[in-house]
């Protein structure tokens, strides 16, 4: 059985009269890459804050390989990395000067070699001499990333990891997360908007809301949750009648493109709907039909939420969204 | 405390010390226009003073012995400012550092500028006026000790205050210290200054140490008094200021460190 690198328990964060975290509790095991979701101002920046130590929590306790983050603070560091696009390294040094002083912050063997491998690694060798000014914002994520992976972290806190990087590059990082999760059973939390990535690198994906946790599954058992699939279908002759019955059966659609028209219809009504089509006497010349994904999930997470910040303060107050639907999904 | 995490930080600053103009400027430009402006302004009054008067000396002394305030309190600040302006705050303390440590490195950083800026400044003053500060002898030591602890409490206090209120009180890096220079008596006795700013003088404890530098220039030998009066003053400043600073520090986590960077 997998042991748990990280215990938060009972965590909450107020300022003021503001909580932004609500007592939240959970575990992240040995090896396990989670992803941790939510809308803006859900409260996963200020989690990972408190996870890292420069945010103090109101109350609650964090424990990193049983041990208290806030009386074991410098041995649970030397042990933990965190990357953000949104923190920069000193913008006049060099790539390798960065590394070289950061690689001193940590409990390190031959520094040197450490750093020159993690410039090769990261594919940054051509860049070394450069200064952080000079690099594109890509280099420079890329050069966050590398100081993450200085001191051989056992977990890994990344903040949108990937964002402005290459496609070809964001493809690399994560199979390089992936790997050293395989190879050295890195745990890793990331916060991500990039749903697909998401999907790809994580076992297992938690989301915040409103400083809660509202759902905490397997990323394929999320989207599972919802029942909206997209049927997009190709009408050549006469779409306007397309719209029509849409439109008469309260149906939420949008037009992809000429002729091309993306429908959204729960998932055991589809052979009603599509016999409705029928005897509507739409002729439809292609037809697919598109599974929900995470992203359906964290969109209708975030649209509900912001519907619910539209609503009167007592509708808040009844607890009607998110958790009353999402809240089968958390895990004891 | 970990020596590797205070050399990392030292190392930092000495990477951008090399190749930043401004570091450089402040480092050797300003005390070297401090010394041919005031080392003229001083060799000319000396043509109305008794003979063999130590006009040029007492207010080059006064000038070199300024920089190891100003230099010690500056680096501490500007230490904090540089890593707030970069957004290197949270990479800095995701990692093991501790906020002391942290601060023992601005301090080193403090001493080494300070020391580079101070002999700097001496070996020019020397060639221009033909002036032997050697004859300060040992007393040196602790009055670059005393101005040095007066620089890091300024620094402290100014350090909280940053980290309280962020950089729209950036200015008080480079301005806090002036307020203590006229009561500190640099270039004049404290005699010479009104009634009720000799009352503020008695406890800044720089005051002490340049009545003591013109005692050593005037007769070779200082009041043990100035130097135990400014050790004690600097010392209750000192552990004042640091229980502030670690407020701060406290306060700041509790908003979260993002907030300052």
């Amino acid at each position: 059985m997998m042991k748990n690198v990280l215990e938060v328990n009972n965590l909450t964060k107020k300022f003021g009269n503001f909580t932004a975290v609500n007592n939240i509790s959970f575990t992240v095991k040995e090896g396990e890459l989670l992803g941790f979701l939510g809308p803006n101002g859900a409260g996963k920046t200020t989690t990972i804050q408190m996870l890292l130590s420069v945010l103090a929590p109101t109350s609650g306790e964090i424990l990193y390989f049983c041990k208290n983050l806030k009386q074991h603070r410098e041995e649970i560091l030397e042990q933990v990395n965190f990357s953000t696009t949104y923190i920069n390294l000193p913008w006049n040094l060099t790539i390798k000067e960065n590394l070289t002083f950061m690689s001193y912050l940590y409990t390190i063997k031959n520094r040197k070699k450490k750093v020159d491998e993690i410039i090769e690694v990261f594919k940054l060798s051509k860049l070394a001499n450069h200064q952080m000014h000079q690099l594109s914002a890509g280099q420079i994520t890329r050069v966050n990333l590398a100081k993450a992976f200085l001191n051989n972290p056992k977990v890994l806190l990344l903040d949108e990891p990937t964002a402005s990087l290459d496609p070809d590059i964001a493809a690399y990082i994560r199979s390089l997360i992936m790997e050293k999760n395989k190879q050295e059973g890195l745990s890793v939390i990331l916060t991500s908007h990039n749903m697909a990535e998401v999907e790809e690198v994580c076992d297992r994906v938690m989301f915040i809301n409103k400083g809660k946790i509202i759902a905490d599954d397997a990323p394929e058992n999320l989207s599972k949750s919802i029942e909206i699939c997209h049927i997009e279908l190709l009408v050549r002759k006469e779409s306007e009648k397309l719209v029509v019955f849409c439109k008469k059966m309260k149906l939420k659609y949008s037009q992809k493109a000429k002729n091309i028209t993306v429908i959204d219809v729960k998932e055991k009504e589809i052979p009603e709907f599509l016999r409705g089509v029928m005897d509507a006497g739409i002729q439809y010349d292609e037809i697919s039909i598109e599974k929900p994904t995470l992203e359906d999930y964290f969109l209708q997470v975030s649209n509900e939420a912001l519907d619910a910040d539209d609503k009167p303060s007592d509708s808040h107050a009844s607890g009607s969204f998110p958790h009353e639907k999402t809240e089968r999904l958390v895990k004891d | 405390m970990k020596l590797h995490r205070i050399y990392a930080i030292v190392l930092r600053n000495l990477f951008f010390f090399r190749r930043s103009y401004d570091r450089i400027t402040d480092a050797f430009y300003w005390p070297a226009i401090d010394v041919i402006v005031w080392g003229m302004t001083s060799s000319y009054f000396t043509q109305f003073a008794p003979l063999n008067s130590p006009v040029v000396l007492i207010l080059l002394s006064g000038i070199l012995f300024w920089i190891v305030v100003y230099r010690g309190q500056y680096e501490i600040n500007i230490g904090l400012l540089d890593e707030v302006w970069n957004k290197n705050l949270i990479n800095l303390f995701v990692a093991p550092l501790k906020f002391s440590e942290w601060i023992l490195a601005l301090m080193a950083i403090g001493i080494i500028k300070t020391a580079m800026s101070f002999v700097f400044a001496i070996t020019l003053a020397m060639m221009l006026y033909k002036i032997n500060f050697l004859g300060f002898g040992w007393y040196f030591l602790p009055f670059s000790l005393l101005l040095l602890m007066t620089g890091w409490w300024v620094s402290f206090f100014v350090t909280g205050l940053i980290l309280r209120f962020g950089t729209r009180v950036q200015a008080f890096a480079w301005t806090t210290l002036a307020i203590l220079s006229p009561f500190s008596a640099i270039y004049y006795p404290v005699s010479a200054l009104p009634q009720w700013a000799q009352v503020i003088a008695a406890i800044i404890p720089t005051s002490y140490v340049f009545e003591g530098m013109r005692q050593a220039i005037n007769t070779g030998i200082v009041s043990p008094h100035n130097l135990i009066m400014s050790f004690i003053l600097n010392l209750v400043f000192l552990i004042i200021a640091t229980i502030f600073l670690k407020k701060s520090f406290n306060k700041v986590l509790e908003k979260g460190l993002v907030k300052v960077y």
